[in-house]
Order: C-alpha cells, then sequence, then structure tokens
C-alpha cells in the first residue's frame, strides 16, 4: 500500500490550509479571527475526547495543560525570539512551530504527572483532583511575576496563521483516528469499557491511562501555543475552570468517543456565541408595526442561553448529538 | 502571643462557614453519590438575599431582629431554590452515569452565576456592599479584638451545628437521612419514601449554604454574583479532608481548612494560599482518598 | 506424571474481619479440568480473584508455572498464560465481536503504539494477520458471523462464548472458567460441555471451572475440589465426591 487513505487526506488537509494561508490576506480579518479559533478548539476538543472519551477519565482541569503550553511558547516568543535576530520569515515558520513544540512536550510532562498518581481514583474524584490541578496552574502563573502574573503577558507575536491552525488541527483529529483504529487504539476503548476485564485480557491499564493523559495534554499545550500566538495576549484568568468546562462541553455534545461527533461539536461551539453576538446586532421586524424589535438581550445573554442548552442536552439527549449508544457507568 | 490568638479566631470563624458549606456537599454526596456543582452558587445566593433583603426590603440594618430575619429569608430562599433545583435537574437524571449529572450540576452552576451577573434579569456582574446586619461594635478581651459579627458568626454557626447534629441523630427525619446513604434500596423498601428524603437533605443543606453565604458576607462585606466559586471548592476541599459522605468529617474538614488558610495568609506565601487548598485536595485523594474520618469503599470484582 | 501448573499453598485472604479464604491447599495440573464447588459464599470467585492477581493472599502462597505470583499484577499474570471469564459477563460493550477478541491479541504484536501513527509496513503487515487471526478464531467457534455486530446485540449464549475465545486469545495455559452455564437451557449446556472440553484439547491448557450445575461439573471435570466457607473440605473425582458426605452435608445443611 503506497500511501493509505488517512496520510492522504492528512497531506491534502495541509496543502489546503497553506493555500489558504497564502490567500488569508484578503480575507476579512474578523473572519479569520474565528476561522482560527475554530481550529484552536478543534485540537482542544480532539485532545480531550482522547483523554475523556477514550480512556473513560474524566478530566475537568484541561485548560491547566493548554496554558502551560500557551505561556511557555509565549515567553519563548518573548523572550528568547529576539535575542536571536532572525527574520520574521524564520520566526514564524521555524520558531514558532518549534515554541508550539516545546509548549506541547512541557503541557505532556505536566499531563504525565498529573496521570501517574491519579489512577487508582475513580470518577468524581479524578474529575476533582484534574479540577484541582487546573486552578493550581492557574494560581501560580497568576502570582509569578516573571510571567505577568495577574496582569498577563502582552506583546506576544501574532505568529499563528490559518496554515498552523488549520494543521495543526487536522494533525491531531488524524491523531486520534489512526490511533483509534489499531489494535493498540482499541485498546483505550476496552480500558474505557471495563478496566478489569481489560486488565484480565492482559492490558497494563495504567499504561493506556497515562499514556492518554500524555497525548491529550501535548495537544492541549500545542493548541494554548496557537491561542497565545493569535491573540497576542495572556491572561491567567482565561485559563481557569470556566474554559475547561468549555472543552468538556464539546467533548460531552460530540458524544464521548465519536471523534467526528467531537470536532463539530467543537466547531459549532465556537462559532454559536460568533453567531449569537451577530444575531445580538441585528433587529427583528415588528409583527404589529412600529419600531423593530432589537435583539441586544441575545448578548447578554450568551452565556445564559448556553448553560440552558447545556441542561437542556443532559436531560433529553445525554449521549450527545452523534453517540450511538450511552457508555453507562456503575454508579455504587 | 496575641497575633496567634487573633490568628486562631479567624481561622476558626472561617473554618465553621466552611463547615457549613462543606456538610451540604457532604450530605448530597451521602444520599445521591454526586457533587452538587451548583452548591457554592446557592451560597452565593444566600449572600445577595440577604443584601436584598436590606437594601430593597427594607430590612433594618445593625439590629440584632433585622439581622435574624435576614439571615431566615436567606436560609428559606436558598432551602426552597435547592428543592427546585433538585426536582428539575437532578431527579430525571437519577437513573443515568455520573458523569451526566455532574454535566447537569455544572450547568446549573453556570446559569445562576451568569443570571445574576445579568445586568437585566440579576445584580448585574460589579461587587456590592454588604450592609452590616447586626449591631457592629469592636470588643475588647485584654489585647485581643474580637468584632461583634464575629461573635455572631460563631454563635449562628455554632447553632446551626448542633441543630443539624439534632436533627440528624434525634429525629426520624435524620435517620431515614442516614439510612438512604448506607443503601438506598434496602431504605426504601423499610417504607422510607426516598425522593422526599432527597428533597429534604437537598433543602437542608441548601439552606446551611445559604446560611454560610450571610456569614461570609458579614466578615468579607463585598460582594459578587462569582463570589461562590471559591470559598464553594474550599468547602469541597474541607468535606472530601473529611471523608466525603461523613459528617462530623466536614466539619473537621472545614474547620481545618479555614485554619490553614488563615495562618498561611500570614506569611509570606499568603497570595499561594488558594493554591494550598487545592495541594491539600490531591495530597489527600493521593494519599488517603476515604478521608481523615471517612470508609473506603472496595470494588466487587 | 504430570507436574502442577497452579499450586496454592495454605492460601488465605481476610477482609477486615472477615476471612473469606483459610488454608486452601489445591493444585491444578497441566492439561487437567479441574472443577471448584461449593455453596454460595464458600469463596469461589474471590479464589479465582487471588488466582489471577486481582487480590493478594494475606497467607499462603500461590504458584503458576513454577514461578510466585505474589505482588505480580492481573494484566502480567495474563501474560504468563492465565486467562477468565467473569460471573456476570464482562465484555467490551462498545467495541465489536471481533475488536473484543482482536484487543486480547495485543500481546501479538511486535510493533509500537506509535508505529501505528506512522502506519509503517509493519503496522498494516501485523494488522492484516491479526484480523486473520480473529476471525480464525471466531471461525472456529461460530462466531464469525457476527463479527462486526457490537458485541452487546449478541444474544446471552453468544456472550458467553465470545468471552471464552476472547480469553483464548491472550494464549493461555491455565483458562478460569467463572459459572459458564450460568442462565443456559439443558440443550445450551450440553453444547457447553463439549465446547470446554474441546477448547481443552485442542488448544492444550488446564481448565478450571467454577459452576453450581452438578451435571456439568459430573459430567466434564477430571478432579473436583469442594469449598465451604472458604475452606477446602474435599478433593477428589466425581464419583468420590458424589459420595462424600462432607459434601452432601455443606449442599444439603445440617
Amino acid at each position: 500500500m503506497a500511501f493509505p487513505i488517512a496520510q492522504r487526506g492528512l497531506l491534502a488537509a495541509l496543502i489546503l490550509a497553506g493555500v489558504a494561508s497564502a490567500v488569508s490576506g484578503s480575507i476579512d480579518p474578523y473572519f479569520l479571527d474565528v476561522v482560527m479559533g475554530v481550529g484552536v478548539s478543534v485540537v482542544l476538543a480532539s485532545s480531550l475526547n482522547l483523554i475523556n472519551g477514550f480512556t473513560g477519565q474524566f478530566s475537568l482541569g484541561h485548560a491547566g495543560f493548554m496554558a502551560l503550553g500557551a505561556y511557555t511558547s509565549a515567553m519563548l516568543s518573548t523572550v528568547v525570539a529576539p535575542r536571536l535576530g532572525w527574520s520574521p520569515a524564520l520566526l514564524q515558520w521555524v520558531f514558532f512551530p518549534f515554541s508550539l513544540l516545546v509548549g506541547g512536550l512541557l503541557a505532556a510532562a505536566a499531563g504525565l504527572a498529573v496521570g501517574a498518581p491519579s489512577l487508582r481514583l475513580k470518577g468524581d474524584y479524578l474529575a476533582i483532583v484534574t479540577l484541582g490541578f487546573g486552578e493550581i496552574i492557574r494560581v501560580i502563573l497568576q502570582n509569578v511575576d516573571a510571567v505577568g502574573g495577574a496582569r498577563g503577558l502582552t506583546g506576544v507575536p501574532t505568529h499563528t496563521n490559518l496554515f498552523w491552525t488549520f494543521g495543526s488541527a487536522a494533525l491531531t483529529v488524524y491523531t486520534v483516528w489512526a490511533l483509534l483504529n489499531s489494535t493498540h487504539g482499541r485498546g483505550f476503548l476496552a480500558v474505557a469499557d471495563d478496566e478489569v476485564a481489560a486488565e484480565a485480557m492482559g492490558l497494563d491499564t495504567t499504561r493506556y491511562k497515562i499514556t492518554a493523559f500524555g497525548i491529550g495534554s501535548f495537544f492541549a499545550g500545542i493548541a494554548g501555543g496557537l491561542y497565545a500566538h493569535l491573540k497576542g495576549y495572556l491572561n491567567p484568568g482565561g485559563f481557569s475552570f470556566d474554559k475547561s468546562i468549555e472543552i468538556v462541553v464539546m467533548v460531552i455534545l460530540g458524544g464521548m468517543g465519536r471523534h467526528a461527533g467531537v470536532v463539530f461539536a467543537a466547531i459549532l461551539l465556537t462559532l454559536l456565541p460568533e453567531g449569537l453576538r451577530e444575531l445580538g446586532s441585528r433587529s427583528v421586524p415588528n409583527p404589529f408595526g412600529g419600531a423593530a424589535w432589537s435583539l441586544e438581550w441575545i448578548k447578554d445573554m450568551r452565556m445564559i442561553l448556553y448553560s440552558l442548552l447545556l441542561i437542556l442536552l443532559m436531560l433529553m439527549r445525554p449521549q450527545g448529538l452523534f453517540h450511538r449508544g450511552e457508555r453507562r457507568r456503575q454508579r455504587t | 502571643m496575641t497575633e496567634f490568638l487573633q490568628q486562631l479566631l479567624n481561622g476558626v470563624l472561617l473554618g465553621a462557614i466552611y463547615a457549613l458549606i462543606a456538610l451540604g456537599y457532604t450530605m448530597v454526596y451521602g444520599v445521591l453519590r454526586f457533587i452538587n456543582f451548583a452548591h457554592s452558587d446557592v451560597f452565593m445566593l444566600g449572600a445577595f438575599v440577604a443584601w436584598y433583603s436590606v437594601e430593597k426590603l427594607g430590612l433594618p440594618t445593625q439590629s440584632i431582629g433585622g439581622g435574624l430575619m435576614a439571615l431566615l429569608l436567606s436560609m428559606s430562599v436558598c432551602a426552597v431554590l435547592g428543592v427546585v433545583i433538585e426536582k428539575l435537574a437532578y431527579k430525571p437524571l437519577r437513573q443515568r452515569s455520573t458523569l451526566t449529572v455532574l454535566i447537569t450540576a455544572i450547568g446549573v452552576s453556570l446559569l445562576i452565576q451568569n443570571v445574576a451577573q445579568n445586568s437585566r434579569l440579576g445584580f448585574g456582574p460589579n461587587p456590592r456592599a454588604f450592609p452590616a446586619l447586626f449591631p457592629s461594635q469592636q470588643l475588647h478581651f485584654g489585647t485581643l479584638t474580637v468584632s461583634t459579627h464575629q461573635l455572631v458568626v460563631l454563635a449562628v454557626a455554632l447553632s446551626l451545628l448542633g441543630l443539624l447534629y439534632w436533627i440528624v441523630h434525634h429525629t426520624r427525619i435524620g435517620t431515614a437521612m442516614r439510612a438512604l446513604s448506607f443503601n438506598a434500596t434496602a431504605a426504601s423498601l423499610v417504607g422510607i419514601n426516598n425522593d422526599r428524603i432527597i428533597s429534604f437533605t437537598f433543602g437542608l443543606g441548601s439552606a446551611l449554604a445559604g446560611a454560610g453565604g450571610v456569614l461570609y458576607a458579614m466578615n468579607y462585606p463585598s460582594i459578587d454574583p462569582l463570589m461562590g466559586t471559591l470559598p464553594g471548592l474550599k468547602a469541597f476541599v474541607a468535606a472530601v479532608l473529611g471523608g466525603i459522605g461523613n459528617l462530623p468529617g466536614a466539619a473537621l474538614g472545614g474547620l481545618l481548612i479555614g485554619l490553614v488558610e488563615t495562618f498561611v495568609s500570614g506569611t509570606r506565601l499568603s497570595t499561594f494560599r488558594d493554591a494550598i487548598a487545592f495541594g491539600i485536595l490531591i495530597a489527600i485523594l493521593l494519599f488517603r482518598p476515604a478521608g481523615l474520618l471517612g470508609k473506603l469503599k472496595v470494588e466487587k470484582v | 506424571m504430570s507436574t502442577s501448573l497452579l499450586q496454592l499453598s495454605e492460601v488465605t485472604i481476610r477482609f477486615g474481619g472477615l476471612t473469606a479464604v483459610s488454608s486452601v491447599t489445591a493444585d491444578v495440573r497441566e492439561g487437567e479440568l479441574a472443577g471448584l464447588i461449593g455453596p454460595n459464599g464458600a469463596g469461589k470467585t474471590t479464589l479465582f480473584n487471588l488466582i489471577t492477581g486481582v487480590y493478594q493472599p494475606t497467607e499462603g502462597r500461590i504458584e503458576f508455572a513454577g514461578a510466585g505470583t505474589a505482588g505480580v499484577k492481573p494484566f502480567h499474570l495474563t501474560e504468563r498464560g492465565i486467562a477468565r471469564t467473569f460471573q456476570n459477563i464482562r465484555l467490551f460493550p462498545s467495541l465489536s465481536v471481533s475488536d473484543n477478541v482482536r484487543v486480547a491479541f495485543h500481546r501479538h504484536l511486535e510493533h509500537r503504539a506509535w508505529e501505528s501513527w506512522l502506519r509503517s509496513r509493519r503496522f498494516h503487515a501485523e494488522e492484516a494477520e491479526l484480523q486473520d487471526r480473529t476471525r480464525e478464531l471466531l471461525g472456529i467457534f461460530n462466531l464469525e458471523r457476527v463479527q462486526d455486530a457490537p458485541a452487546k446485540s449478541l444474544s446471552y449464549g453468544d456472550q458467553r462464548r465470545l468471552e471464552i475465545v476472547r480469553a483464548l486469545a491472550t494464549g493461555p495455559r491455565l483458562l478460569l472458567l467463572d459459572e459458564p452455564a450460568a442462565g443456559m437451557n439443558p440443550s445450551e449446556k450440553d453444547e457447553l460441555m463439549r465446547l470446554i472440553r474441546f477448547v481443552r484439547d485442542r488448544f492444550r491448557l488446564a481448565v478450571l471451572l467454577v459452576e453450581h450445575d452438578m451435571k456439568v461439573v459430573m459430567g466434564i471435570c477430571e478432579r473436583i475440589h469442594v469449598l465451604e466457607y472458604g475452606r477446602k473440605i474435599a478433593e477428589g473425582s466425581p464419583a468420590e465426591i458424589r459420595a462424600d458426605p462432607k459434601v452432601i452435608a455443606a449442599y444439603l445443611g445440617d
């Protein structure tokens, strides 16, 4: 088999990303911003899906890994890069991916550090520990002045472009797909389904779970780096529990484990707030004559609608939009 | 020495407040085996109801009667809210996986926070000053300074804890709660109306959270819709520290967390004091997941 | 003279105040078809959990293929050659029938996990081989026709069989079956008895089974161990066990 479909797909996606990036100068910057944001979300959601959906571990601290990647690559760009004296092109095309990688690796190391001791914990407890880790990272970042402290880090060069976001998203999706469609990958799912049985079939469940955490956090770190170089500044408050929840919702909505669904959910949930904001600036014609009704209230209600959506979803279709069946977990 | 005693007092007071909130978490976990993420927002609403009763309903400040009225009002509103949330959002999900309910709880929490932050429907995002509910004076015992507010907090907290103890150990409904937490099936088989006990538990826990909110606001008189997050998380740590599902454990845990936090904030590590609480959480879960007073459950293969 | 594949010596386990298994000494020989019976609560499944490393004995020693099993993790014991099925079927519900088996074959993979990312030639070759082996194994047990169906959609009898097939994929020398006949009708039980004998002969392994159905146990087991309240009270051939007064008393009560 010369060059199988999936890898051809990946290559095509990368080429497409490159082309799109080249012509991005002529695209509306707001639109561009949104699309790149979608790319970042896809990476985040996919990486969490690996941890949550594939090995059944519930992680509520994903934003913490994102933060580590973001700050690491941002620090590299703001502190190390200026001393190199490289040309802007070299910085964007060589240094930047390097800084992303370093950010990802640091986040992965943290993921392994968190995953290893937490493995004995089940369900709720694991969720809480990961929540705790996420918050600790945020508090530390908020209090270390060297990285900007509570005021945040500014002046990050905006290296992120369509190629890097779209490319990273494609790479993440490919990785998850490639893993999933292999015997090793099926092992992940087996561990998620029934750890005891998986262990009895000779699977080192500990190793699988740690690996999932490591790979998942690696990509979260990459997403963080992309995010940092998209916004141009970093605020530790943006990596709080709320952010972790945003990502969790994408995974739940997409149907945990159902990768295509998760990607779709990530896209949907990133566009939705933008869409609502757009809608909020419009107005609806008044059927009874008179002044048009402003939809401005939608802007204020964004998060309210979002949380209502979450509740309704859980009440009516907890398996997400695309999952074929609910993986029932034992309640003690 | 005075410094130490002062800190000790502050720590005990903070600990008592955390204990009240922690009890709510632990009671709900005991009967339903799930963590009510929305609990911290009920705490916040408790403070706001008291604020509202003074600012908008005209309850008098600086008076014992007014203060007690505000407290009772908060507790009642929160109790009702707790029961409503349970009936609408959690009850329909009783048979589903813990994950689903957890997400729903998060959704409810976000909903309450965002409605409260909304300028039209709620209180707006800006912090507000909390009025002095009870008569406030500084009392001096030797070199120690204690405000009457602090004494009230102590008195109310202790009374509520005592009341809870009495309910749980000396009333029929308390026994039913304990039975449910041991074995829900058996409880229903002996004629206990599980649904009603669960509602009662939620109501009781929420009332305590509401009281906690009022007491907290009395000590730190600036309230905002997001004020519940951090104390809520810390109280949760307290519940886990004591052994989740274990009532005395929650009280003990609350006290310990309050003391640790107060003493840490007096040292150079002060800015990291929030992280310390999470550090404790992780340490317990890794080394003694059953908590100080709890018992670990063995999974049957 | 066949040697002991599995040797239990004075094995005891205590859970807090409860002694679930007490001073049990027993062995299973290579290629033997042995049974473990006893009234409910006698400690049979606990013994299985001890053998597979899920529990560690409080006292006593367990040896498999000449090496001790103390402190060895369950998945390592599976690698050494102990496989099991569960009392309440524990298949991987979200995986297909063939995936359930395929996962158990993973030990035979030479390539590392990251090679699946690269999709190397070795990866493809091995995956194809595994696919063949899975299909072959399923075919032996007539499950090939449903190989792509989700495991949970199978009939009860098929699920029980699948669990056995999955255990076989790990390449065991000792197969532990926990109540394989539960919930089966007489003709299914006959089929099961044939299946177990077939498995033992074809795959050249020892089988230890826990079972309540006496017809099955007496019908296929060469040697039977009897537990009561965590203690071993008898051991012998089906004829010997049938006649043993202690066994009769244990089942009928005093």
